[in-house]
């Protein structure tokens, strides 16, 4: 059709009406021609317009075939078609209602978890050039029976690599930290990005305002103290003004603003979204004074990753390649400062190129595991939705089984018929495709608010690739749905469909439905089970004694940002802050140690007696003042703990773990013994002073919650290095702990020296942080399972009251016959446990099948305990009944005299 | 067989051409357009009015005519159509592909008969 052609039927179309007038004027006119010409052939008037009448013929068969023409005929037949469906639609106001809302929550579910695992693991970057050639290094080594993948490596071991690889055409490093950002009450600890200049080449991003830093400013030991801002940070914290060359207080350096980034330039961001950008080289000074002038030649601070993009026709095979063997001479060169590092033999080290988010990366956590899994699981759903809608939507064509056959009788095509179902299938997923939007930004705002890193922005109108997603899932909905229904009406018998009542020929041909109906109970339980099987592994993390009790503890670090003191004066900094949150009113106790909870801190430890302690297992060290038991209730099993008199000069005393105790001396006392713990890697451990034994605390999880190993051993603060350490760990008494908190934070913050910076939080956050994943299953698959029993339960609901509907006569029948109540209630009940009983055997199997790869995501939870199955069974049982009770019910009210007059 | 009385149906896809080549001569209304072609044909084709009117109506719309309400000489009120530039191009086109078509058919026929 020409533009031409389109325009000029536009026109026609809107003229319809006048033309359809000058049409039939038109042909009055030629009848009035012919029958003048047949009267000058000798016929009378009244002959010759009957004659005219005649060979003109229908008028209107005339008008038809010109209206074609007038307009766009194909439009309007799908226009018409659409008018149909929502005139139907409006007369099925339930169904309606179930299908849409049925589809909304079984595409919604998956576009809200496919938002999340979009933005986890595979959306490209903003700005980012060529994304698929971007990659971030992992490297590999095997110790132990464990091979593990990493990505933080020495800024060391970024120089080697990039000096002696061939197969990249750029690289980058890139840290991440949280610092004190700004000066005094306006100080807030912000994201901050250590990145190489190099960096911003990866990306197609011009600053917004001034530049990005370049290769001069980025060096080692210290580059330029520039920083690039955020959009977001400048447009909050600056209101957009000019403020290049200002001074900007960052962690505890002073830097000067040079540039700001684009909009939405986040870099290569693994969590929250960085607000400022400064050369990687500034970071050792500003935050570990003590590597920042060998940061670029030891290889002992793991603490920046690399980003590569490949060559044009490099692959990552050959990437890795070349990788690797820069690994193996880079772990030769590391070996000249430090013997330990294992021989390649044993360790046998790889590096290579993986994704750029760490989710999708080879050392991706049980979370993004999980996540996955979860992802596989909003599918499922959908399938069951897609089944339930598919069989409401089978039995709205049985119903409508009758009209459809006359309609095929007066000859309307089977095409047309099918189009006009499809027309209502895709109005249908449309409506659907909108609610499940509405469900994926509102409901899914709890999915992201447990999954996302705070402050990331979100909004379902603007996003595009997850609006593809929903889409295609009503797309796939609707080809499920409508096409085998629409088949199926279609293909019936005319004759026999017409002379048939409206009673009889509906009940028969359920084949299609009750499969569906089994196919959904099955999904159904199989998530079931797996939601049983990880809230019950869940229990079991939770159910894991801590050691501890973090619930009214506040974890409190002090940032003193660079402060410059010698180590007395420290010591009576340390001492003096101690001393002031000891006296906060609400505090019951409070401690000071070397690290927060679940921090790795081994040292070289000996044991005489004991060969290599190492190969015992991990032993972990935490450092404390005296009162430190007594803050996280971590009771001394034998001997005691700490107290003032345990300070520099008295004897070396240590407090063990009860599990270490017994592995270190099996059945031997503990108290009195000598271990010998040396902090300086240069210094042998023989040479090390005793420390004895003076109690053993029970075993508390210092390391992962689920680690079976609970070596630890404390040490007094006062006999290691009295001015170390800023953490202080703060028992508040009963109440509540956010009054207390803010008390504390800002007592503590007015007690700081200089620009000090003080972060509290609350202990029990850093514990639940470590329980995330393991919540994380149990949530969402007791989410998606709950929606998958509700969607299933309302789909045997519909099947059970349909044919509950359609056997009224039978029952009305059976009823008069005598049949009693409680007959009547077995028939109707035992069709849906019948139904159910199906389901869950499938279901079950599907489950046992699907076992083995759930297990390594379970903690000390069989994924066949057969009490999860049993449980599930009955549960489906249950709701079984449940579904089919109204509908058993109803039929209790069938009408014996009906049914007989009716035969 | 020219001068068979019988009318002869219009062959398919000749009604279009037909209808251009009368216009080309004059503007015409419906029923001269019908006559028109009856006349030249020496009545051998005989315009169906029920494929005549949508016919038209679809060249309108294909923009290779136009109409246009006038008073005959006879003082009726007409529609008449008149060709246009894309209706002349589109005669053109069609008449060439028309007798080439009849000359292949023509071939193919004598060919036969040797």
């Amino acid at each position: 059709m020409t533009l031409r052609e389109i325009w000029l039927r536009l026109t026609a179309w809107m003229r319809r009406d006048e033309l359809s007038r000058e049409l039939a004027e038109e042909v009055q006119a030629h009848i009035d021609l012919l029958a003048r010409d047949f009267e000058q052939e000798g016929m009378s008037h009244a002959e010759a317009v009957a004659a005219a009448r005649r060979q003109l013929g229908n008028v209107g068969v005339l008008r038809e075939a010109s209206r074609n023409y007038w307009g766009f005929p194909k439009v309007e037949a799908v226009l018409q078609d659409l008018r149909y469906a929502i005139r139907g639609l409006v007369r099925a106001p339930g169904f309606a209602a179930t299908v849409i809302i049925t589809l909304g929550l079984g595409i919604g579910a998956n576009a809200a978890m496919f938002a999340v695992i979009d933005r986890l693991m595979f959306r490209p970057f903003p700005y980012m050039r060529d994304p698929g050639t971007v990659s971030a290094v992992y490297l590999q080594v095997t110790s132990g029976a464990r091979r593990s993948a990493w990505a933080t490596v020495p800024y060391t071991r970024f120089l080697d690599l990039q000096r002696e690889t061939r197969s990249f055409s750029q690289y980058a490093a890139v840290s991440e930290w949280r610092l004190a950002v700004g000066v005094g009450q306006a100080t807030r600890v912000r994201k901050v990005a250590g990145v190489s200049a190099s960096f911003f080449q990866f990306f197609d991003a011009q600053p917004e305002r001034g530049r990005f830093f370049g290769a001069s400013e980025d060096v080692t030991p210290l580059g330029s103290l520039v920083a690039v801002l955020s959009h977001a940070f400048w447009q909050s914290e600056f209101g957009g003004r000019q403020m290049i060359g200002e001074q900007l207080q960052v962690g505890s350096l002073q830097y000067t603003i040079i540039g700001v980034a684009p909009e939405g330039f986040v870099g290569t961001v693994h969590g929250r979204v960085p607000e400022i950008f400064i050369p990687i080289t500034t970071v050792p000074a500003n935050i570990d004074r003590s590597n920042s002038n060998t940061y670029f030649k030891l290889y002992n601070w793991d603490w920046m990753e690399i980003i590569v993009r490949r060559k044009a026709g490099v692959s990552e095979a050959t990437a890795n390649t070349d990788l690797t063997s820069a690994y193996i001479r880079s772990r030769y060169a590391q070996r000249a400062t430090n013997p330990r590092v294992l021989p390649d033999s044993v360790a046998k080290p790889r590096a290579i190129v993986g994704a750029l988010r760490s989710a999708a990366g080879p050392d991706a956590g049980l979370e993004s595991r999980v996540l996955l899994w979860v992802t596989g699981v909003a599918g499922i759903v959908l399938l069951i939705a897609c089944a339930n809608v598919a069989n409401l939507m089978l039995t709205r064509m049985l119903r409508r089984r009758r009209e459809i056959a006359l309609r095929l009788a007066l000859g309307v095509g089977r095409r047309r018929l099918v189009a006009q179902f499809l027309v209502e299938g895709v109005l249908l997923a449309g409506l659907g495709g909108i609610a499940a939007l509405l469900v994926a930004q509102w409901g899914g705002a709890a999915i992201r608010t447990l999954l996302l890193p705070e402050g990331s922005a979100f909004n379902m109108a603007t996003d595009w690739r997850t609006m593809g997603v929903a889409g295609a899932c009503a797309l796939v909905a609707v080809l499920l749905t409508v096409i085998g229904p629409a088949f199926l009406a279609t293909r019936s018998n005319l004759s026999e469909t017409l002379k048939s009542g409206a009673r009889e020929g509906t009940y028969r041909s359920s084949r299609m439905r009750t499969s569906l109906l089994v196919m959904q109970g099955a999904l159904s339980v199989v998530l079931l089970v797996g939601a049983v099987l990880f809230v019950r592994s869940l229990n079991k993390v939770l159910a894991i004694p801590l050691g501890y009790d973090a619930s009214t503890v506040l974890d409190m670090f002090l940032d003193f940002r660079g402060l410059e003191l010698d180590s007395a004066e420290r010591v009576v900094v340390q001492r003096r802050l101690l001393a002031t949150a000891q006296t906060i009113p609400g505090v019951e106790a409070a401690g000071r140690v070397n690290s927060g909870l679940f921090r790795t801190n081994t040292a070289a430890l000996r044991v005489p007696g004991i060969d290599s302690v190492q190969r015992l297992g991990r032993f972990n060290f935490q450092i404390t003042t005296p009162d430190y038991f007594r803050v996280m209730r971590t009771r001394i099993l034998r001997g005691r703990g700490f107290t003032d008199a345990d300070g520099t000069g008295a004897p070396r005393v240590v407090v063990v773990s009860e599990a270490m105790s017994r592995v270190l001396w099996p059945g031997k006392d503990p108290l009195g013994q000598c271990i010998q713990v040396s902090f300086d890697p240069s210094t042998r451990s023989e040479s090390a002073p005793c420390s004895t034994v003076i109690g053993v605390a029970e075993d508390a999880a210092h390391q992962d919650i689920t680690d079976e190993q609970r070596f630890t051993y404390y040490l007094a603060v006062d006999q290691v290095d009295p001015s170390w350490f800023s953490t202080i760990l703060v028992r508040m008494k009963e109440g509540k702990i956010e009054e207390g908190m803010e008390r504390v934070r800002r007592t503590m913050q007015a007690a700081m020296p200089g620009m000090g910076f003080v972060v509290v939080r609350p202990l029990q956050e850093v514990v639940d942080d470590r329980r995330r994943g393991w919540r994380l299953g149990a949530t969402l698959f007791v989410a998606f399972g709950g929606l998958a029993l509700v969607v299933a339960a309302v789909g045997l609901y519909g099947v059970i009251g349909y044919d509950v509907a359609q056997r009224m006569h039978e029952l009305g029948v059976r009823i008069a016959l005598g049949a009693r109540s409680s007959a009547i209630l077995r028939l109707v009940l035992s069709q849906g446990l019948a139904f159910a009983a199906a389901g869950v055997t499938i279901g079950l199997a599907l489950a046992l099948v699907a076992s083995r790869w759930i297990e390594p995501l379970l903690y000390k939870q069989s994924p066949r305990d057969p009490v999860t199955y049993g449980g599930v069974a009955i549960a489906m049982a249950v709701v079984a009944i449940l579904a089919s009770a109204v509908p058993a019910l109803r039929a209790l009210r069938a009408d014996p005299n009906r049914a007989l007059r009716a035969e | 067989m020219s001068d068979s009385s019988t009318p002869a149906p219009i062959l398919a896809g000749t009604l279009d051409l037909l209808i251009l080549k009368t216009l080309s001569v004059g503007t015409l209304h419906g029923y001269a357009i019908a006559q028109h072609i009856k006349r030249l044909s020496r009545d051998v084709l005989r315009v169906e009015e029920g494929s005549l009117y949508p016919a038209l109506q679809r060249m309108k719309v294909k923009g290779w005519i136009a109409a246009e309400w006038k008073t005959s000489p006879t003082g009726r009120k007409a529609r008449y159509y008149k060709l246009t530039a894309a209706g002349r191009k589109q005669l053109g086109q069609e008449a060439s592909d028309f007798e080439r078509s009849v000359a292949a058919v023509a071939r193919v026929l004598r060919s036969a008969e040797s």
